[in-house]
């Protein structure tokens, strides 16, 4: 990793370890990868063998290759072919994918390309509820065990289309 | 503040914004419809202008082989000598606020060519005499990679500069109707200045006109809260 020497993350991460670069002799950091035992990934499409179409702007696949074991939530699952002749987005193979649950909204309050928008009242709502564990329940009941299931869920978010 | 920055970007150069930055975003598409016309706008995540197809990897990556001539940071604290914190204030295991932490920060400020600091505030809280965790050092000895760092900061007072000789932040303008006492007294260190403190030239009315229309549109792509609340009417 270039940066960071003479940072305080010399101190605060012994794991990471300044050495020489054995080509040119300059001090540069190394930074041990990350494994995720497990990472969950929200793709824009999916296929019956699990083959994901992703968002291109997040790191899903980077994510999703770096972990042992991935659950992917998809939008749609769509054909093979259809899936192949998407023209936009990153893909990656099923062989990665261990589970694939359809959940239409899945990206719910974020937002997921060509379907919905960012929920910007939903989000200032989590972000002052977030700011105590009491109000925290409160946010939790409203939005999760006060409603049925998550066709109730959706409905409540305004993508009650996206259910049907 | 978005009008200074504009003025530091350069034609031809390649300038990217990271996230949270709407002040930068703005200073940068103000130059490139004005003096900057062919420089490579990379604003994170904007549709218009994000060239990537691999997530903030490959915007990492690209930022780590030295393409950018300059990018845009700000930290919980800066101190005087352009070090940044990011992680914690206070007592490291004990802090009274924990920051967001680094992210790319302490790649990009030794690998962008020239990087730019901005705050919202200016207060004696953010800028200190020395930073209670060191997130990214504002200049290395020789021995370490690193072909760039700290240029400027912009401040809602004033411009300081970054003297890669004394390796010290040092005052450079105040803007209309500030006074160096005025930033001193908000600064927790003390400031270097010349004799004469030069005024930053306010924006100009095409510059304005600019930011409220073509730029707040492009804005708001990305920041819809901050298009519709922080460029004021004429």
């Amino acid at each position: 990793m270039p940066g960071h020497v003479g940072s305080d993350y010399e101190t605060l991460r012994p794991e990471f370890k300044v050495i020489p670069d054995p080509y040119s002799g300059k001090d540069v950091l190394l930074v041990p990868a990350i494994v995720p035992d497990v990472s969950f990934i929200h793709a824009l499409q999916a296929d019956a063998e699990g083959n994901l179409r992703l968002e291109e702007k997040e790191d899903d696949v980077l994510l999703a290759r770096a972990s042992r074991v991935v659950v992917a939530s998809a939008e749609e699952i769509v054909d093979a072919d259809t899936l192949r002749r998407a023209p936009y987005g990153l893909r990656l193979s099923g062989i990665y994918v261990a589970a694939l649950v359809h959940v239409p909204g899945g990206a719910h309050p974020t937002a997921c390309r060509g379907r919905y928008g960012i929920d910007e009242a939903h989000i200032t709502e989590y972000l002052e509820l977030a700011k105590s564990d009491d109000t925290f329940r409160t946010y939790l009941q409203r939005h999760v065990f006060d409603l049925k299931d998550h066709t109730a869920y959706l409905a409540e978010a305004g993508l009650g289309a996206l259910a049907a | 503040m978005a009008a200074v920055i504009a003025r530091e970007v350069r034609d031809r150069e390649t300038v990217a914004v990271g996230t949270l930055s709407p002040i930068p975003a703005a200073g940068v598409l103000l130059a490139s419809r004005r003096h900057a016309p062919r420089a490579t706008v990379i604003i994170i995540n904007h549709d218009d202008h994000w060239p990537f197809h691999d997530g903030s990897k490959e915007f990492y990556d690209f930022a780590q082989r030295g393409k950018l001539d300059l990018f845009f940071l700000s930290g919980g604290q800066i101190d005087q000598f352009g070090n940044l914190n990011l992680i914690t204030i206070g007592e490291h295991d004990h802090p009274w606020i924990r920051l967001p932490g680094g992210a790319g920060s302490a790649m990009l400020y030794y690998l962008v060519r020239r990087v730019i600091l901005f705050r919202t505030d200016h207060t004696p809280r953010t800028f200190v005499e020395r930073v209670d965790c060191l997130t990214s050092p504002g200049s290395s000895p020789p021995r370490v990679f690193r072909p760039g760092g700290p240029w400027k900061v912009v401040t809602p007072l004033a411009v300081l500069a970054f003297n890669r000789e004394s390796r010290r932040l040092e005052l450079e303008s105040v803007h209309p109707g500030i006074s160096v006492t005025q930033v001193q007294s908000a600064t927790g260190f003390s400031l270097l200045a010349p004799r004469e403190v030069p005024t930053t030239p306010p924006p100009t009315e095409e510059d304005l006109a600019i930011l409220r229309g073509p730029v707040r549109e492009s804005v708001a792509k990305l920041y819809p809260i901050f298009a519709r609340t922080a460029f004021l009417a004429a």
